[in-house]
């Protein structure tokens, strides 16, 4: 009656694995979700990103129009792990640039309001951007190291 | 993993300019590429001064900085509490006159989305973004 390990002995590889995906589908998730409520009003985010004072109007309403969809796509590519490295490094490119400028604008005393999450995210502090931008930041980087080590020990 | 890297961020950023350039067709009438508020739409302190008693301001920034101290006359519609707001301001409201928001300063976008609003669900007209906000107003008390 006893079984072999290999069918009931823990296997400490599948939990990392499993953690993975669930964090490929939050964090992908999430930047569905940003991007959609983005791309849902253009204009909105366009004033958003001109809001820093960092480009000028006629870059910011250009990228309102793109940045959308490149976080939904790179999204869709973290949760169908298609494109997968293209996806993880573009949003972690992302979320650093967006966290820079948001202690930029800070430290310049703008009155900004994100518009990562449109009207959502209106009234969220500025704490709670940062510890939100940091979280995902963190899971980005913990996501890409996952990705380079060996397959073994995934 | 480096060559693949790089092209799937590529193929990534060429999709993404697809439904991007689409979007932003469908938009371009309804867009202005190359100032937030077209200088039509903006206004100066000493402009909107000058049309007394047919202007209405409207102050557009949270109801703390407004209790606090605001333009005198002014009429209180921040995006925050719009729905309830609204109806106030329409109250004040006639076909006249010329309707000035503004927000704490040169910086801030609440003027912006509050003109916005007006003009696109409240179908206003003469509708105008103080320039420099409150911060203008102040140095030109």
């Amino acid at each position: 009656m006893t079984s072999t390990p290999a069918t009931l002995s823990f296997q400490p590889s599948t939990i990392p694995r499993f953690v993975r995906r669930i964090a490929e589908f939050i964090v992908g998730g999430i930047f569905i979700y940003a991007g959609v409520i983005k791309a849902l009003d253009p204009i909105r985010f366009a004033s958003d990103i001109d809001n820093y004072k960092i480009l000028p109007w006629a870059i910011s309403v250009r990228l309102a129009f793109y940045l959308p969809w490149l976080e939904i796509l790179c999204g869709l590519a973290l949760i169908a792990r298609r494109l997968y490295l293209g996806g993880l490094s573009i949003l972690t490119a992302l979320a650093s640039i967006f966290i820079i400028a948001t202690i930029a604008a800070k430290i310049r005393g703008l009155d900004i309001t994100c518009g990562c999450f449109g009207h959502a995210s209106k009234n969220w502090s500025f704490s709670a951007h940062i510890a939100l931008d940091l979280s995902l930041l963190a899971a980005l980087i913990a996501l890409c190291i996952c990705e380079r080590l060996p397959r073994n020990s995934s | 993993m480096k060559s693949s890297l790089v092209r799937q961020t590529l193929i990534l950023v060429a999709l993404a300019s697809l439904p991007g350039i689409g979007q932003a067709l469908y938009f371009r009438d309804k867009v202005s590429w190359q100032s937030p508020v077209p200088a039509s739409e903006m206004v100066t302190v000493a402009q909107a001064r000058a049309w007394g008693g047919n202007a209405i301001w409207v102050d557009a920034r949270p109801d703390v900085e407004f209790e606090r101290e605001h333009i005198p006359g002014a009429v209180l519609l921040n995006e925050d509490r719009w729905n309830e707001l609204l109806p106030r301001f329409l109250a004040t409201w006639s076909p006249e006159k010329r309707v000035v928001v503004y927000c704490s300063s040169q910086s801030c976008n609440a003027s912006r989305e509050v003109a916005r609003r007006l003009r696109d669900e409240a179908q206003l007209k003469n509708v105008f973004v103080l320039q420099g906000g409150w911060e203008e107003w102040l140095k030109k008390k």
